[in-house]
């Protein structure tokens, strides 16, 4: 009866496991599973896989499978108008788009193996550096584009060591400010 | 407007998951123990008893992700008792040593599961910590 019931659980588990829509869940689902079938090891007297399947199956794999998924989110760049312009025009999109800034900033977070969405805002930079969902905010000034970060982004930290190290096509300029400062 | 929203990182400083998991800290660690050390006479050994080890570094991580563990040190670690687990039962089998007393039988064992425990524990807990840590495809380390 327990058997039966277990292995039910385990088969409604597994099911869930491949189509529930978040990923995050779907690891929680899949040690869940884990868990059951060392339940099911402990029934059919095999009390040591019981604990290997409950330390790693449930335990080191889920982990694994946590930071795995940390590494893959999705940064997001946001490209703030200049504040001369009232309102987003084709013809600065396509300027900003080949723009050999962000076309390099693109380059480091594929290279990274993160993956980049690039946002434009219409927002002011104040507004947007204040934004929490923007990882990383290019404005474009005078002088060229430069990204505003702030002090504790050490992917960033990554991006302008890379440029130093390897040199770069672009001025691009790193502006570092204390989220304090802004708020 | 994006609407991404910046994702909840795991190793959020919790109070509910830092107390939970400095209370079981000792018990998980007593636990791998005893699995270890009872290997012998009861389900378990040193594998299973070496992955309760290597949970500890996952409980240590989920609560503090701070690289500070030199896991060089602790791969060269798990390295010699891997050479030892090659070496100990060469010179105990080989020249009959367990075969004639019958009272070192169970010693070995022992010694042979703390042997296999320290090493699986060492080795999974570098694996999770190398993943965790994971700095991206350029760099690697020296195996």
């Amino acid at each position: 009866m327990i058997e039966v019931g277990t292995l039910l659980l385990m088969g409604l588990f597994a099911v869930l496991v491949i189509q529930s829509n978040l990923l995050r869940l779907s690891v929680i689902y899949l040690a869940i599973f884990s868990l059951l079938s060392s339940f099911l090891y402990v029934i059919y007297a095999a009390p040591e896989l019981a604990i290997a399947e409950a330390v790693i199956g449930s335990g080191l794999v889920t982990l694994l499978y946590l930071a795995a998924l940390k590494r893959n989110r999705v940064y997001t760049v946001a490209v703030v108008s200049d504040e001369r312009r009232d309102h987003l025009t084709d013809h600065y999109l396509n300027h900003v788009e080949r723009s050999k800034a962000l076309t390099e900033i693109r380059e480091f977070f594929v290279r990274r193996e993160y993956e980049v969405q690039t946002v434009f805002v219409s927002e002011t930079l104040d507004e947007a550096l204040r934004d929490p969902a923007y990882d990383l905010v290019v404005a474009e000034d005078e002088e060229g584009f430069a990204t505003y970060t702030d002090d504790e982004s050490y992917v960033i930290l990554e991006l302008e060591l890379m440029f130093q190290m390897h040199g770069t096509d672009s001025a691009l300029r790193f502006i570092r400010y204390s989220p304090e400062a802004v708020l | 407007m994006s609407e991404v929203s910046r994702e909840v990182s795991y190793g959020e400083e919790s109070i509910i998951l830092k107390t939970m998991v400095g209370l079981l800290y000792p018990f998980i660690m007593l636990f791998g123990f005893s699995v270890i050390l009872n290997g012998h006479y009861t389900p378990g050994g040193g594998f299973q008893g070496g992955g309760v080890l290597a949970s500890l570094f996952v409980a240590r991580f989920v609560v503090y992700p701070v690289e500070d563990t030199d896991s060089e040190r602790l791969h060269a670690l798990q390295r010699l008792f891997l050479a030892l687990i090659v070496l100990v039962p060469a010179a105990l089998l080989f020249t009959g040593v367990v075969a004639r007393y019958e009272e070192f039988r169970s010693a070995y064992l022992t010694l042979m599961d703390i042997l296999i425990g320290v090493q699986v524990g060492l080795g999974l807990g570098v694996a999770v910590l190398r993943f965790a840590f994971f700095h991206g495809v350029g760099q690697t380390w020296h195996l």
